[in-house]
């Protein structure tokens, strides 16, 4: 498969050459099989109804800014945990469990739009899309509920499938899997004959943002 | 004190490559549900197991059960992230107040090993201030036993696990049996950031072993350590306790959730536990009975567990169970660098501080906090940043400089408190029992605390030369709901983690603990259990009842 299509402004290109997949013969066999799954076909949808997949499929590539293929098939994966009803198992008092959650957070994102912009959600523009999710993210409450709960639900589950892929993996640098080979090179700067330098190390997401920013877990 | 060899034979008793002896565990001890055995004890996590390994080789006749999987690491568990989602325990659970703790991946495991089996492996003491800060600091509570009642069990623990670390300067200084690891770029910038601002940090301490110990190999630094070590040279009960308690003819019985404790009305003792396996129900028989399924699930199955005598739950005659659960609050800090740290090779637990661990009279707070190299892999990491309000290409952006990021994680002493407690929810598990709600919110000196070790963090992490540095709030390690106490007023268990309700009944997990330092709990976990341990076989199996 090819890289992930990402623009060099955003981080694309920074580890030229680099594979993780391409490490696989040193994983061990039970991980092997874990990870190259995820590169084959994607399980067929068994959660979301035709409605819901829409919106989850808009509201995934915009949260991880997938706006072309190749994708990391985020809606297929995240479809699976919530068939296997592979969840945490908590949830707020005030929050349905997370399968439930995610029908009605989906729903009320496209009534959203609809009331909005007369559109469902996945029908609107890209830039319409992302001045809807902007203005939610911006608010305490949403709908009725605390915003923090929702979006945490929403980029948790999102941030699970893109960066348990090896093309994911690609982009940031990281090798995957280290069992049973490990590290020999410990160290700053230091860096195993496998793993690729970094390109452009002075490319600093943080360096126009506040020195020092906080969030929290929700 | 003997070799370890002598007290506790499970690292020899492991294959001499890494995996299972699987013939222990087929031809392990088998005793009947009819057998009315020593002891049945709930929960095989680090309480539990270290529990059953010194009974075991008392010669009692001793049978853990635990609701999760006996695991087979080379089978079970895999070096990648997303794939270890079945370490932890993922019933429901319902979180409420002011400040809900999320639970799940972040809080509780399952299976054999508890816990450990996911933990980060770091293992410091509590420092002798500890077991008093009601007395010397008007808040928290004291224990009923001091830091000298423990001292010679957390020796015998740091031998068994073993522990790597430079000598301690903190709290009681002590040595480790195995010499501190090399350390990573991660670990070498938060020692390079200590040094800038006067701090002193320390290698250590962890249960990792650094050179071979019996038939576990050293560490081949591979960073998975929360996703369970598949080389055994990460320390957890499956391979430190269970193997000598089997060999000395413990029962081990996995994939038995136990659902009530069964107490006779007319003697007021417990008569064994009611547990469901393969779908069956089944009653173990027991003289006595001892609690080990974590802060949460402990005070769960007591409340679970009323009945005539004990309308309001188990051992809860005054109100006790379930209260004073405590969470640490670990925010984790990380800064920028222009060179490359790869934070994610190396175990993550490295370094560690423990010089803000006490009352500083200077400040307005009271008690303090530790810091420690915590190293998030990809996903963690996303979080992390997401937590900062980025998404889409600006979140991938941040993601595609992960190797030049450097992370610490701070562990503040959160207080005790009466309401931040487990009660019964109305919503029920598959078992048609009752899940646990988990409400908690924090106090003033709380929030003070969390503040402090974010500028320390971030006053190391700049010394050391970060460009800038973002943090995400957030809590580990849940300890206390079923606490000691010197009385049936103030707490469910006494300082031998005998209940006062029950005279058969003991609760030896991190729920019985009054206090939590900010310390990780592990070792003083497996420290009180043995103490507990040691006090029943002074009596003798038979002195209980
Ligand atoms: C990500 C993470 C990192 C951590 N890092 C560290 C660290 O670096 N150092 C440290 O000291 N601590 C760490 N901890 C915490 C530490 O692992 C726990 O505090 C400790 O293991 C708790 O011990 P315990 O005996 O109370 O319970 P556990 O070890 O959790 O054992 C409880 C066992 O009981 C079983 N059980 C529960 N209910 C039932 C039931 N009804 N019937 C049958 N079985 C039952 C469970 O399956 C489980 O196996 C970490 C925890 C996490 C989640
Ligand atoms: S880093 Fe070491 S201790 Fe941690 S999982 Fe890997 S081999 Fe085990």
């Amino acid at each position: 498969m090819t890289a992930l299509p990402l623009d060099p402004k955003d981080g694309g290109g920074r580890f030229p050459g680099f594979d993780a997949q391409g490490q696989s013969p040193h994983w061990d066999p039970v991980t092997q099989g874990v990870v190259l799954a995820r590169l084959g076909r994607p399980t067929d949808l068994r959660f979301f109804t035709v409605a819901e997949e829409a919106t989850a499929r808009a509201l995934f590539d915009q949260l991880l800014g997938q706006r072309h293929e190749p994708r990391v098939p985020v809606v297929n994966m995240v479809d699976a945990r919530l068939a296997e009803d592979q969840t945490d198992g908590w949830h707020y008092e005030d929050m349905e469990p997370d399968p439930a959650a995610w029908r009605n957070t989906l729903a009320e994102l496209d009534a959203e739009a609809r009331e909005r912009l007369k559109r469902p959600f996945a029908e609107l523009s890209w830039e319409e899309q992302t001045l809807l999710l902007t203005d939610i993210q911006a608010a305490e409450t949403w709908r009725g509920r605390q915003t923090s709960r929702v979006w945490s639900l929403w980029t948790r589950y999102a941030c699970t499938a893109f960066y348990s892929h090896p093309l994911a993996w690609d982009e940031i640098g990281f090798a995957g899997p280290a069992y049973p080979r490990g590290y020999k090179n410990l160290g700053l700067n230091a860096r195993e004959p496998f793993e690729v330098a970094d390109a452009r190390p002075t490319q600093d997401p943080a360096a126009h943002t506040a020195k020092s920013q906080t969030g929290r877990q929700r | 004190m003997a070799p370890v060899k002598d007290r506790n034979a499970s690292a020899w008793l492991l294959p001499p490559v890494p995996g299972t002896n699987h013939a222990m565990r087929t031809d392990m001890a088998q005793f009947r549900d009819e057998d009315e055995v020593d002891i049945v004890i709930v929960g095989c996590g680090a309480g539990g197991s270290t529990l059953l390994q010194r009974l075991a080789r008392a010669g009692w006749k001793a049978v853990a059960l635990d609701a999760g999987p006996f695991w087979d690491p080379e089978r079970d568990w895999v070096s990648d992230e997303a794939g270890s989602h079945h370490l932890y325990w993922t019933e429901p659970r319902v979180i409420s107040g002011d400040d809900p703790v999320p639970l799940g991946s972040n809080n509780s495991g399952r299976g054999v090993g508890g816990s450990m089996v996911h933990y980060a492996g770091y293992t410091p003491r509590f420092h002798p201030s500890d077991f008093h800060t009601y007395s010397t600091d008007g808040v928290g509570a004291d224990w009923p036993l001091e830091y000298g009642d423990l001292k010679s069990y957390y020796e015998d623990i740091e031998g068994e696990l073993p522990v790597a670390g430079e000598h301690w300067p903190w709290g009681d200084p002590h040595s480790y049996p195995h010499s501190p690891h090399p350390v990573s770029g991660n670990g070498e910038l938060f020692l390079r950031g200590a040094l800038a601002c006067g701090i002193t940090a320390k290698v250590g301490p962890v249960a990792i072993t650094n050179g071979r110990f019996g038939n576990r190999p050293h560490c081949i630094y591979r960073g998975f350590c929360l996703q369970g070590c598949k080389v055994n040279a990460k320390a957890s009960p499956l391979i430190t306790h269970i193997p000598d308690a089997l060999h000395h003819g413990a029962e081990v019985r996995a994939d038995s959730m136990v659902t009530r404790i069964e107490i006779d009305d007319r003697t007021g003792k417990a008569t064994g536990v009611h547990y469901v396996r393969h779908g069956r129900s089944r009653f173990q028989r027991a003289r006595i009975v001892a609690v080990a399924g974590y802060s949460i699930e402990t005070p769960r199955l007591l409340l679970n567990s009323a009945s005539q005598r004990f309308p309001e739950g188990l051992c809860n005659d005054f109100d006790q169970v379930g209260r004073y659960l405590m969470v640490q609050g670990a925010p984790q800090t990380a800064g920028r660098f222009e060179s490359e740290v790869r934070m994610w090779k190396a175990p993550p637990p490295e370094v560690s501080s423990e010089d803000f661990y006490e009352t500083d009279p200077s400040k307005p707070y009271k008690r303090g906090f530790s810091i420690q190299t915590v190293s998030p892999l990809p996903i963690t990491w996303a979080e992390h940043v997401a937590a900062q309000g980025h998404w889409g290409a600006k979140l991938r952006e941040y993601m595609s400089d992960y190797v030049h990021w450097a992370c610490l994680g701070a562990l503040c002493e959160f207080l005790p408190q009466p309401d931040n407690r487990v009660t019964l929810a109305s919503e029920k598990d598959r078992n048609s029992m009752p899940v646990a709600h988990f409400h908690y919110s924090q106090c003033d000196n709380d929030r003070q605390l969390m503040q402090a070790a974010q500028g320390a963090m971030e006053k190391i992490l700049k010394g050391a030369g970060a460009e800038e540095v973002i943090t995400i709030r957030r809590f580990a390690h849940l300890v206390g709901g079923a606490r000691m106490a010197a009385d049936e007023q103030h707490g469910v268990v006494d300082a031998d983690c005998r209940s006062f309700a029950v005279p058969n009944l003991y609760i030896t997990d991190g729920s019985v603990l009054p206090t939590q330092g900010s310390a990780n709990p592990a070792l003083t976990i497996m420290a009180v259990a043995a103490r507990a341990a040691n006090r029943l076989i002074a009596g003798g199996p038979s002195k209980a009842t």
